[in-house]
């Protein structure tokens, strides 16, 4: 952790030194902290300055550090794909071989392409370099040459940037659409209403990113707070903006329902599961147990009834799912579906999770839904994401589901840095 | 008034109990709503409100308030069926219009076009995807059209039913979900409207009535008091209909056809089973008993033999 952590202050301090003058965007985020006061003896949060401006000012300035390590991944790829592409042409290759560099050929063709692309872009470079060179005498030819050379290095650095963000470890995941599961944890009813606050702020939010929002299932407290909620949440790339929701949510405030002003603390549990379908969890139907759990009757053309509720048992794990709040027992039943399949799939993930991180730690815990990530603290008007250390003094805004991306984007961007510094380590 | 009843008709019939009729005074709510309101009204069901951003907003009602009331009371006092009072009833993807003279779809009979969908995905080669399907008292056209909906572009549907309120409203399902062209619609007993061209069917389903006559008035009052008569009553051991449409698939099946009857229970699936294995000279087969999803063995569905 130590070294890792010097390492990325190396690579900052570098990326720093090349940096130009702010440019507007770059003030405004410096100027931001109005809204967001980054704990100010947090090194990450200084930390997330400089990043915010590296990854919005297009990479621009990646450190000669991380320039050479992808450079000599690059080249690791290049002879990689022209070995495989021997072995494809060669007229005594054996199937198997055949197909089998034709399958890995197939994975590494949009990294190969730009590579090529910037190949061609850097020897254009070198061209323009030495046409300037050559024409000092020709003021027009080496003006021309210059701007045609600004532009080719512009280009040069977005295909830089590009090829690094595929060379980083990506989360599969990201661009699936997810299901919101929102549970009142301790605080009774307080924890209820504080439980349907949070998930209608998810419902604005999803409004506001023009998502689809849907409710699968709300179980209601006596005062008609959330003991427990579900929704669909579907649109582009749902999962990757979403994830790191998952965790406790702490509120502290004077509840509602309490006559002696006391400040309470309580919490909501928030889980954002990837959604899945069958195939990917590979389903079996011999694996389900699918029922009404209503009692006795006769059924059928005996009964009215517009009860029409289904439970979904997952025989091998025991994971049921009840689902009753659509008018027909087969709507009821696809939902059900729908939430076991995200179910079984997070749990696949987290099993390889926690075998990946065997080897590897890592940095935001997105998925483990005991952790405590956020509080809302009602009297100081003020929310705080305890991973990354800030805190929004809008707490209103907040949970009208305007100011989420405050903490969305740094967590992203605390993601971006982790993945660049195990790509750095892992050299 | 929907707590007053409590347990009461749970107790006394089988009927709903506070929890769903608060539930039902919800949807009614909801679907008396003009259109572009929220579908939720979170304390419609309770006087009681959380006290937060919910409710006290104007909303358009299609129905003026004393309509409500008056329908609630019919819901309450009559045991007027849920579904009757708001016209409709939810069942698979389907909105289907239902009125007093046509039975309610029941959420069991859903799982007939499951099966219909697993033929389809498998016989997808014997063409019974672009077959003709017969569905043989169709009653608010359920059956007709949920599979009207999964056949392919050449496949077509049947459905029949004797009662003309049964049929008209058939046809006006059939015509909200567009289906003209593949769902036809006949008035008649059974198999009697199909023409002779229309003999060769690639699959039927049906659910016939199949309530014995002597349970007809202990059912709950839903049933018994407002849904009809006809497309309940089965006869003496309530077999009389499903006996003569088995009889009538042995002989209108085409060659690998598919059928699937929905029925009272256990005792009449096993017998009906029973009856096709030995009686109809081995022309129907792989015949299985399917249960519902409350655990009663209540379809019996199979092929003709090849
Ligand atoms: C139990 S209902 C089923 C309705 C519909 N198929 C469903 O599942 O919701 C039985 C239907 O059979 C119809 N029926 C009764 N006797 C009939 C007959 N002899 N010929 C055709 N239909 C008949 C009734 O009118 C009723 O619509």
């Amino acid at each position: 952790m130590a070294d890792r952590g010097s390492l990325l202050r190396r690579i900052l301090r570098s990326i720093n030194q090349q940096l130009p003058r702010p440019t507007v965007a770059e003030f405004r985020w410096r100027t931001r902290p109005s809204v967001i006061r980054p704990r100010p003896a947090s090194c990450i949060s200084s930390l997330f300055l400089h990043w915010r401006q590296y990854s919005t000012e297009l990479q621009h300035h990646m450190s000669p550090e991380l320039m050479k390590l992808m450079e000599q991944r690059l080249s690791a790829i290049e002879n990689r794909s022209d070995h495989l592409h021997q072995i494809v042409n060669q007229p005594e290759a054996s199937p198997e071989e055949y197909s089998r560099a034709n399958k890995e050929l197939r994975k590494l063709r949009d990294v190969a392409e730009l590579i090529t692309d910037l190949r061609a872009k850097q020897k254009e470079i070198n061209d323009l370099k030495s046409v300037i060179a050559d024409c000092q005498d020709d003021k027009d030819m080496k003006e021309m040459a210059s701007e045609e050379l600004d532009q080719a290095m512009a280009e040069e650095k977005r295909l830089q940037y590009l090829l690094l963000k595929h060379l980083l470890p990506k989360d599969d995941a990201d661009e699936r659409d997810c299901i919101l599961e929102v549970r009142a944890g301790t605080g009774g009813e307080e924890a209820s209403l504080f439980a349907m606050e949070i998930f209608k702020m998810y419902e604005k939010y999803s409004q506001r990113s023009g998502w689809k929002f849907e409710v699968i299932d709300v179980a209601q407290s006596d005062l008609k707070g959330y003991k427990e909620a579900s929704a669909s949440i579907s649109g582009v790339g749902v999962y990757g903006k979403l994830k790191f929701e998952s965790g406790i949510h702490r509120v502290q405030r004077v509840p509602v329902t309490e006559k002696s002003g006391r400040l309470h603390t309580s919490a909501v549990s928030v889980a954002i599961l990837p959604q899945a379908d069958q195939v990917d969890v590979q389903l079996r139907n011999e694996d389900l147990k699918i029922d009404t759990y209503r009692s006795g009757g006769s059924g059928g053309q005996h009964a009215n009834t517009t009860d029409s509720a289904v439970r979904i048992t997952h025989i091998p794990t025991g994971i049921t799912v009840t689902i009753q709040d659509e008018r027909s027992q087969h709507k009821n039943k696809s939902k059900a579906l729908k939430v076991l399949c995200a179910r079984l799939y997070e749990m696949e993930r987290s099993r390889l999770h926690s075998i990946r991180s065997q080897f590897r730690s890592e940095q935001i815990g997105s998925g483990d839904r005991s952790e405590r990530i956020r509080t809302y603290n009602f009297p100081q008007g003020r929310v705080t994401d305890h991973r990354v250390g800030i805190t929004s003094h809008s707490i209103d805004d907040m949970l009208e589901g305007e100011s989420l991306d405050t903490f969305i984007d740094a967590l992203l961007l605390q993601q971006e840095m982790d993945a660049i510094s195990s790509f750095v380590s892992s050299e | 008034m929907a707590t007053s009843v409590g347990s009461k008709f749970l107790d006394l019939d089988n009927g709903p109990d506070s929890t769903l009729l608060h539930r039902e005074l919800n949807w009614l709510i909801q679907d008396s709503l003009g259109e572009g309101e929220p579908a939720t009204l979170s304390c419609a069901a309770s006087a009681s409100s959380s006290g937060s951003t919910s409710s006290k907003k104007v909303v358009k009602l299609r129905t003026c308030l004393d309509d409500l009331y008056r329908l609630w009371k019919e819901r309450i006092e009559d045991r007027r069926p849920f579904q009757y009072l708001v016209g409709c009833e939810h069942w698979r993807d389907l909105v289907l219009s239902v009125e007093e003279g046509v039975l309610i779809p029941r959420p069991e009979t859903e799982l007939i076009v499951d099966f219909v969908e697993d033929v389809l995905a498998e016989n997808y080669g014997d063409g019974l995807k672009e077959g003709l399907w017969a569905d043989l008292g169709t009653g608010s056209g359920a059956l007709a059209i949920a599979i009207g909906r999964i056949l392919g572009c050449n496949g077509r549907v049947i459905a029949t039913d004797l009662s003309p309120v049964a049929v008209a409203v058939t046809e006006y399902n059939v015509k909200r979900y567009c289906l003209q062209d593949k769902v036809k619609v006949k008035q008649g007993s059974w198999f009697e409207p199909l023409e002779e061209s229309e003999v060769e069917l690639g699959g039927i389903v049906s659910n016939p009535p199949y309530i014995p006559s002597d349970n007809i008035a202990g059912l709950q009052a839903e049933v018994s008091k407002h849904e009809p008569i006809l497309a309940l009553d089965g006869g003496a051991n309530g077999m009389k209909d499903l006996l003569h449409l088995c009889n009538g698939a042995a002989s209108m099946l085409r060659p690998g056809g598919f059928f699937a009857f929905e029925t009272n229970g256990e005792q009449q699936s096993q017998f009906l089973a029973g009856y096709m294995e030995s009686e109809l000279g081995g022309r129907l087969v792989d015949i299985k008993i399917e249960s519902d999803l409350a655990g009663i063995p209540r379809f019996v569905k199979g092929f003709k033999a090849r």
